[in-house]
């Protein structure tokens, strides 16, 4: 039967609700706020210099009215719902130990503070619609991220699943955390030669690279993989060994797919954004397509045949 | 121009009471359990029908 990405999979206790109730209003407003200021961030999209002047004269000032609007939008946007992220900031400089939330807090501040600079000062692009796609983008690649980890308890074979889950987790820890080091490093490289060579695109440049430096993707390959795996068991408990050793072999050869999928896309897609191909808000959408990617492939583990039960696990995952 | 001045803030209104009311919906406890929700008209208890 097919499940809601909303549904849970067990009865939560009340901090877990709370918790999750949060989650899930922080995600709806960051959509609600995205889709608004990308609409007032259209003027600014269409805005060509052969307008002649009167035109210009009119659009320009209303491309400062709606700056002043998006900006009151993304202000909650950034400080309300992106708030797990700063505090995830906040904790990894108390620990010094980098962890995901870094590169993102350094996105959204890259993107975020020229913003507010070009709107008080009428001149110079701003990027608001990047900042709360981004933001929306990130929590909702994290709230399935979150659901799939809970779906992991509850389990007949939960000592077998933790022998599975472990070395996954750690080995794609480590893969993420390389791919921020590099990525933020080329970040940094390819932004100082842009603003030696053309200092209006040295912004969008490293904004695009800062959002493509989120490895969400990277964080969603093994819980997604862990949360497919936790489908077929929960479809199929009576699971003889040799089965079960089938499935824990397809669940790390798909997170396997997963990890270094990601990450040829993302090496393929860096050059692009470091010529100025890809526009910041392209780069969140970027972002978004590569999560999702790697949620469906895991999901295709349900549909993996382990002998005679696959039939009635396909029945009940898919 | 003008026009402007008066739909860009009917346009915040609209979205502060849309957030306002996902606030409510969410704390409220709509989207505790979709699942459960969508199921609960199909696991009705009818061993108690009504007089008509």
């Amino acid at each position: 039967m097919a499940k809601s990405p909303f549904a849970i999979s067990r009865a939560l206790t009340p901090e877990e609700l709370r918790a999750r109730r949060s989650a899930l209003v922080r995600l709806g407003l960051a959509w609600l706020a995205m889709m608004q200021v990308m609409m007032f961030a259209l003027p600014g999209y269409l805005r060509r210099d052969s307008y002649g002047h009167d035109n210009l004269e009119v659009l320009d000032s209303a491309i400062v009215l709606m700056n002043w609007v998006s900006l009151t939008m993304t202000v909650p946007v950034v400080l309300y719902c992106a708030w797990p992220v700063w505090k995830g900031t906040l904790r990894a400089i108390r620990n010094r130990h980098v962890t995901m939330d870094v590169p993102v807090a350094i996105s959204m501040i890259a993107a975020f503070v020229p913003s507010v600079y070009a709107t008080i000062t009428r001149h110079g692009e701003v990027y608001f619609d990047s900042v709360t796609m981004f933001i929306a983008f990130l929590l909702t690649a994290r709230f399935l991220e979150e659901r799939a980890r809970m779906a992991i308890d509850n389990v007949r074979f939960a000592t077998q699943m933790k022998e599975l889950r472990e070395p996954l987790m750690a080995k794609s820890d480590r893969v993420a955390m390389w791919f921020i080091a590099v990525q933020l490093s080329i970040a940094a490289i390819v932004a100082a030669y842009w603003w030696m060579v053309d200092p209006v695109l040295a912004l969008p440049i490293m904004v695009s690279l800062l959002v493509m430096s989120c490895p969400c993707a990277l964080a969603l390959a093994a819980p997604a993989t862990l949360a497919a795996a936790h489908t077929m068991l929960a479809a199929c408990p009576d699971l003889d060994t040799k089965q079960l050793h089938q499935l824990f072999t397809g669940a790390r050869k798909i997170t396997n797919q997963n990890l270094y999928g990601a990450l040829v896309f993302h090496l393929i897609s860096t050059p692009l954004a470091a010529v100025g191909l890809v526009t910041p808000w392209l780069a969140a959408l970027v972002m978004f397509i590569s999560s999702a990617a790697v949620v469906a492939n895991a999901w295709r583990l349900c549909r993996m045949p382990v002998d005679g039960s696959a039939d009635s696990a396909h029945a009940m995952a898919g | 121009m003008e026009f402007l001045y008066l739909l860009l803030p009917v346009s915040m209104l609209f979205v502060l009471m849309i957030a306002a009311l996902l606030w409510w919906a969410v704390f409220s406890g709509q989207y505790d359990d979709p699942e459960q929700d969508g199921k609960s008209i199909l696991e009705d208890d009818d061993t108690h029908g009504s007089d008509d």
